[in-house]
């Protein structure tokens, strides 16, 4: 896709602001970037092929040495990510797609984390300066991104029992059906 | 260490063989045609207020059909996964959150509603909450003497009792630093028989000890002649006139799409009892009458913030009753309706909730989760709706009708939470904990009371940034006399349609104070008795 394209219409959004964000209208829908018909990757049962390629990298660098500390790798983080969402609503599931459609265009990654490159395409370091300079921002979009993806990525590994065991948590008592 | 890993749970299911208990129970996952059912009474949510309306109704001798969108899950299956327990048992499994993603709603999802899966305290209306209430909105019958018969009831019904063991340490935080910095603290009241004191309130109790409707009022409605339907969500009101008819509803596969079955209720009364969000947004679907554009308005969420202490004990937040002591030293200190006043509680710590209220990214997230057995998790619930500046958020519907909150965080809220983090990094401190910090970004661990004073002065408080939630949906259909500013009477009935009533935390003027279940428990008990008392007549 044409890059001027996505960067005009890019700049739209920074006249509508969070209003855009906020309404779920996408930025990327309006630029025919949107894949919200597209199938679940394979593997997955909600999130697509982009939002895997997208994500995966970004899981690993937020969870960072807790997947290490349970055995496990970053699509093991971005298996349990989509996990979690089985239990959203529709609603909730389109609202994160619009997001990381909006992602998808470098522009908007630009805006929202300082940085333009694609998250795999960004090394371990990288990926750590991202998001160092992405928490810092002082725009309530960027905040709000960044908020609304790295949160759920904890929930939904720490709630895996291997994971919760690497916190210090012994586990629940023992569940016997009577 | 504490560790109850070796603990063995066997409990009866009261729900085991619903019908050998002569239990009318309808699976809406079942439901492959389009069918009508007809009853007194339409039910439309079984939680706080649905499942009490139950019960009332049903031991009139009233027929009644409650509905729920939720599956049927029960203590077999409450198998203390936190996980599953999120997306079963949680609205939006747990991933609700305001519109701007300010503040994250725990609420419950569930055959039970938010009694399911609430830490069981339980507390009556304060006197100055339900005083502003009759000045400002005019709500009648419902002043603190008028309701205590209710609560007295209720407290008995459900077995509510100040706790009697000692509290977990995580509690004993909060007493100790009280108690030294000489502020109030008092034992919770709890809705709890036979508790084990192991911590899984909020994910569905194990053990059928708490008085939740899944085990009280629900299997009393049942045996009294009512219909449960799950996995049923009410689309829309039938609304003929001026008169609600019935009810529109829509089985739902587990995934919470709808199957392609519908489902037509018909009553002499509907009564709203989904909660907060829920039942404004059924009302908006149903494009009933709202003259002054009133539906959905000033929905209220205690906006809670939180504190993190860090001891050179073990705390492990994560075992014992979740809620047993608590502070009102700081609720009504400003007056009812001057700056923000907070209620001082703990909040339980599993491993998934900890780290994503914590944040962070990368080693020093890993580092921070890794604190859990020695975290202390101290929240201040903020009251709002008592002052010009808060007027709480407003319900929307998505494109697809589900209900979406906007409520953006002002500074009036913010200012209530700094000052509260002040208060919670004193007490924290006060109790002994080594290093504590607030509930933010960008907030390091401080390692003394005035380093931490001196710290948050000069944070930014700003939305996103300044952590917040709530467990506690309420408001969004006011009741009241005054026309002008409520839509629904002091007795329930919804001002412009008959047929309609709202029995939930959904009218509530403003927000409480205090944890809101006894509060809809007992204006419930008073206004299903007096529905009961009009259509038996």
């Amino acid at each position: 896709m044409d890059q001027g394209i996505n960067r005009r219409g890019f700049l739209k959004l920074g006249a509508a602001g969070s209003a855009l964000l906020a309404t779920g209208s996408s930025l990327a829908l309006l630029t025919g970037c949107s894949s919200n018909t597209e199938g679940p990757a394979e593997g997955y049962r909600y999130f697509r092929q982009q939002d895997v390629e997208l994500l995966t990298p970004l899981v690993g660098a937020v969870l960072g040495p807790a997947l290490t500390a349970a055995g496990a790798t970053a699509a093991d983080g971005m298996k349990a990510y989509d996990d979690l969402l089985e239990g959203a609503m529709p609603g909730t599931r389109d609202t994160l797609f619009q997001l990381l459609d909006l992602m998808q265009l470098g522009a908007a990654r630009w805006f929202l984390t300082g940085s333009w490159a694609h998250f795999a395409e960004q090394s371990e370091e990288q990926l750590q300066q991202t998001l160092a300079d992405w928490s810092a921002k002082t725009n309530g979009i960027a905040r709000m991104a960044f908020k609304g993806l790295t949160q759920p990525m904890f929930m939904a590994w720490y709630v895996k029992p291997a994971a919760a065991k690497s916190t210090g948590y012994p586990g629940p008592p023992m569940h016997v059906t009577a | 260490m504490q560790d109850l890993t070796t603990l063995q749970i066997k409990v009866q299911d009261p729900w085991k063989n619903p019908t050998d208990n002569g239990w009318d129970v309808i699976d809406g996952r079942t439901i492959t045609d389009n069918r009508t059912l007809e009853a007194d009474v339409i039910i439309v949510g079984s939680g706080a207020g649905g499942g009490v309306s139950a019960e009332i109704l049903s031991q009139r001798g009233l027929k009644v059909i409650v509905l729920e969108a939720a599956k049927l899950k029960t203590s077999d299956q409450f198998n203390m996964d936190e996980g599953e327990a999120y997306r079963d048992l949680y609205q939006e499994g747990a991933m609700r959150a305001t519109k701007d993603a300010g503040m994250t709603i725990l609420q419950g999802r569930a055959v039970g509603g938010t009694t399911v899966v609430n830490w069981t305290s339980s507390f009556r209306t304060p006197h100055e909450t339900l005083n502003f209430w009759r000045d400002q909105y005019a709500v009648e019958g419902l002043s603190r003497k008028e309701l205590d018969p209710w609560f007295a009831a209720m407290e008995k019904r459900l077995n509510i009792e100040k706790w009697l063991m000692p509290p977990n340490a995580n509690n004993d935080v909060l007493k100790r630093g009280c108690d030294a910095l000489g502020w109030h603290t008092e034992v919770i009241p709890r809705n709890v028989s036979g508790c084990w004191n192991i911590g899984y309130c909020g994910m569905g109790c194990p053990t059928n000890a708490k008085q939740s409707m899944l085990v009280t009022t629900l299997p009393g409605a049942l045996s009294s002649g009512a219909t449960l339907i799950h996995s049923v969500q009410a689309d829309t009101l039938i609304i003929e006139g001026d008169k609600v008819t019935g009810v529109n509803a829509r089985p739902l596969k587990d995934d919470k799409t709808p199957t392609g079955a519908s489902l037509t209720l018909k009553a002499r009364a509907v009564i709203t009892s989904g909660g907060s969000m829920q039942s404004p947004a059924l009302l908006m679907r149903s494009n009933a009458p709202d003259p002054h554009g009133l539906v959905g308005t000033r929905t209220f969420l205690h906006p809670t913030n939180f504190a993190y202490g860090i001891f050179d004990k073990e705390i492990a937040p994560y075992y014992g009753a979740p809620q047993s002591m608590y502070s009102d030293e700081f609720v009504f200190k400003e007056g009812v309706d001057g700056p923000a006043g907070f209620k001082l509680e703990m909040m339980p710590m599993h491993p998934g909730l900890n780290t994503a209220l914590v944040g962070g990214y990368g080693a020093s997230a890993f580092d921070q989760a890794k604190r859990l057995p020695n975290l202390a998790g101290s929240i201040a619930l903020l009251r709002d709706g008592f002052h010009e500046d808060s007027q709480g958020g407003k319900v929307e519907l998505r494109d697809n009708g589900e209900p979406l909150l906007d409520y953006p965080v002002n500074e009036y809220l913010l200012e209530g939470t700094k000052r509260a983090h002040l208060t919670m990094l004193e007490m924290q401190f006060a109790a002994g904990a080594k290093e504590v910090r607030p509930g933010h970004a960008h907030a390091p661990y401080y390692k003394n009371w005035k380093e931490a004073r001196a710290g948050v002065e000069n944070l930014e408080y700003a939305p996103t940034i300044t952590g917040l939630g709530s467990a506690h949906v309420m408001g969004g259909l006011t009741m009241g006399q005054d026309d002008s500013r409520c839509t629904v009477n002091s007795d329930g009935s919804y001002k412009h349609l008959s047929g309609l009533y709202v029995i939930d935390g959904s009218v509530f003027p403003t927000s409480l104070g205090v944890n809101p279940q006894l509060t809809i428990y007992g204006m419930s008990a008073r206004n299903a008795t007096r529905l009961a008392e009009k259509l038996m007549a």
